[in-house]
């Protein structure tokens, strides 16, 4: 097509001139590429990695969508289209897992919302604290907060685990709940909202106490609501963090019918029985994924932020 | 006269009923989640660090005190030699492979170029799946008749890889040679984009004018790299290191999920935490358990401290 139209700034060559085009005032007639052929040519390389890496890091999760509609014989062989076309991997993984894949996805769901509601909350309560209430201690409690990042959860791990095995916790739904407890509060969540409600200006809070609001309706309406980005990317955070994680229950849950996602889909690998079924294994991958990739499409930025903001999840 | 002379009292008291209403809403905020850290967090280090003294039963609680031979034995045991060498090479090799992607990814990203907001989230995208879900693919693609070893046979490399030894079938994760240095592929794979994101952080920190200082003195793109952005960057490699070494130093996820608790094959995966998850559940030696536990800690806080000083009289942490 380009060849065909005889404009000059109808044929950029690169991706580069093509922006150069762009920039020009309508009437005039670029010529391309400006002088400056080496840019050029660094912009091409930049992109050859740039594309390149893209692909290695989609790749894997391709392959994967593409042999969950494969049969067994199939899912070795390095076709792209699925011969033949099955869904029965899905059904599979559909119906016959054990426990239900239904009642992994309600498990991992209900722990990773409570683990969310109660950063969200126990986060910004302290959060609003520690940025702007004054009281004595504040400063080596905030300390004493922070030091807890560098504590490796396998250091809590036998303490935990005996102080829930010793008030009963380790039986029934409280597995659950033991988690949702060890996971309520982090000290990222206190620190991305502590520094988030530090940026927001005392004029405000100064003028809702001038009208005669007290410390609690202050920090509720108006702070909160002021603090929704940060709010948001606690969110995100803790919400990705607790439906991928995998540590905590795998220590703390020991019925079957309990297992979040990730515990299933080790589980059903490892000992499972269906080791190298990979169709189903895979269709169970996408499954335990797609809510994040969801997520992900829509809050990317909060990821992004909250990741560069916390710098504590690796 | 009087008016006011009861007034001026009564404003001081006010003022001092006003902080001490400021200073309980504050403990009152606090107070449940300031619990949860001092149990769970600050409590549970100590709770530790009593256990790893003692042999220790996880129902009754302690049966015979033994100082420190918990530790001893442990520092005795091959199998924990080896779970600190795993992880210490693992951690050795991890950290400044990933830190070397991500500082490429992020200079590269933090140019003027076009769907660079693609880029950025096309590399960040492996870090938002579960280690469950990433592990069961790498295990998929690295089999001995997975995606792997068919790609590179059609590419022609397999006489390359048959001179260092490995054939057309090569069963990367069930071979205990290369089994490690397979997490280490797949965690750098996941974790890049991570780090880009760490480096951009610091990339953005930097002033334009030293790069604006940098083109009038003619200095070419590699050696406004490696003169200037490099160094500057020194808060960012810091930083990205410390995180890095905190999370390399406790692989587990990876390590169970594709080697089992016993760190299959060979104890080539076995890594400190799953040591400790091992002394705990499997031989039900809570006090060696705590006892790794506590070699963990230490050995992460003298990571930590030793950066902490690396840090001192440099300009402050930007990311």
């Amino acid at each position: 097509m380009s060849g065909q139209v005889p404009t000059p700034s109808m044929t950029p060559t690169g991706t580069g001139a093509a922006a150069i085009v762009k920039a020009a005032p309508a009437g005039a007639v670029v010529v391309a590429p400006v002088g400056d052929t080496g840019r050029a040519w660094r912009i091409r390389i930049a992109y050859f990695f740039l594309i390149a890496y893209a692909l290695l890091m989609f790749l894997p999760f391709g392959w994967t969508v593409i042999t969950s509609f494969k049969t067994l014989e199939d899912s070795v062989r390095l076709t792209i289209v699925p011969q033949p076309f099955t869904t029965a991997a899905w059904e599979y993984a559909l119906n016959n897992l054990q426990p239900n894949i239904v009642q992994m996805f309600f498990n991992s769901f209900a722990i990773a919302i409570a683990v969310t509601i109660t950063n969200v909350v126990l986060g910004s309560f302290a959060g609003y604290a520690f940025a702007r209430l004054r009281f004595p201690g504040r400063g080596i409690l905030f300390l004493l907060v922070l030091a807890t990042l560098m504590i490796p959860d396998q250091l809590r791990m036998i303490p935990i685990y005996a102080i829930f095995n010793g008030i009963g916790f380790n039986k029934g739904v409280l597995q659950m709940v033991s988690i949702v407890v060890v996971l309520a509060i982090s000290a990222s969540s206190v620190f991305l909202l502590r520094q988030y409600f530090l940026t927001i200006p005392k004029d405000l809070e100064e003028a809702a106490r001038i009208d005669g609001a007290g410390h609690w309706t202050t920090f509720l309406r108006v702070m909160l609501p002021l603090a929704s980005p940060a709010i948001a990317a606690v969110t995100i955070l803790q919400f990705q963090g607790t439906w991928n994680g995998f540590f905590w229950p795998f220590v703390l849950i020991h019925d079957q019918n309990l297992w979040t996602l990730p515990l299933g889909l080790t589980e059903f690998r490892l000992v499972g029985g269906f080791g190298t079924n990979w169709p189903p294994l895979m269709a169970t991958v996408v499954l335990a994924t797609v809510p994040i990739l969801v997520l992900y499409m829509f809050f990317q930025r909060y990821f992004v932020e909250g990741i560069a903001a916390s710098g504590v999840k690796g | 006269m009087t008016a006011a002379s009861a007034r001026r009292p009564s404003k001081v008291a006010s003022k001092r009923v006003g902080e001490r209403q400021e200073a309980l809403a504050g403990y009152a905020l606090i107070a449940v989640p300031m619990l949860l850290f001092l149990v769970l967090n600050i409590g549970s280090i100590v709770y530790a660090a009593f256990i790893s003294l003692w042999k220790w039963n996880i129902r009754t609680g302690p049966v015979t005190f033994l100082g420190l031979n918990n530790y001893a034995n442990a520092l005795k045991d091959p199998i924990f030699q080896a779970a600190v060498t795993n992880t210490v090479y693992y951690t050795a090799i991890w950290v400044p492979l990933t830190m070397a992607l991500g500082l490429f990814l992020a200079v590269i990203v933090n140019q003027k170029i076009r769907g660079r907001t693609f880029f950025r989230g096309a590399f960040y995208f492996p870090a938002i799946a579960s280690s469950a879900a990433i592990s069961t693919i790498w295990i998929f693609i690295m089999n001995p008749f997975g995606l792997f070893n068919q790609i590179r046979g059609i590419l022609g490399l397999n006489p390359l890889f048959s001179l260092i030894g490995f054939g057309a079938n090569q069963d990367w994760l069930g071979d205990y040679h290369t089994a490690m240095n397979g997490i280490i592929i797949l965690n750098a794979w996941t974790t890049s984009g991570t780090f880009m994101i760490f480096y951009l952080a610091s990339l953005q920190a930097i002033p334009h004018e030293v790069y604006e200082a940098a083109a009038i003195d003619g200095a070419g793109a590699w050696d406004t790299f490696r003169r200037i952005t490099f160094p500057l960057l020194r808060p960012g490699h810091f930083f990205v290191a410390t995180v890095g070494v905190i999370g390399g130093l406790q692989l587990f996820d990876q390590a169970v999920q594709i080697g089992n608790v016993d760190g299959a094959p060979a104890n080539s995966l076995m890594t400190l935490v799953l040591y400790l998850y091992n002394a705990a559940f499997k031989r039900l030696q809570y006090g060696s358990a705590a006892a790794a536990g506590v070699v963990l800690f230490l050995i992460i806080f003298a990571a930590t401290l030793i950066q902490r000083r690396l840090f001192e009289g440099r300009e402050p942490a930007t990311a």
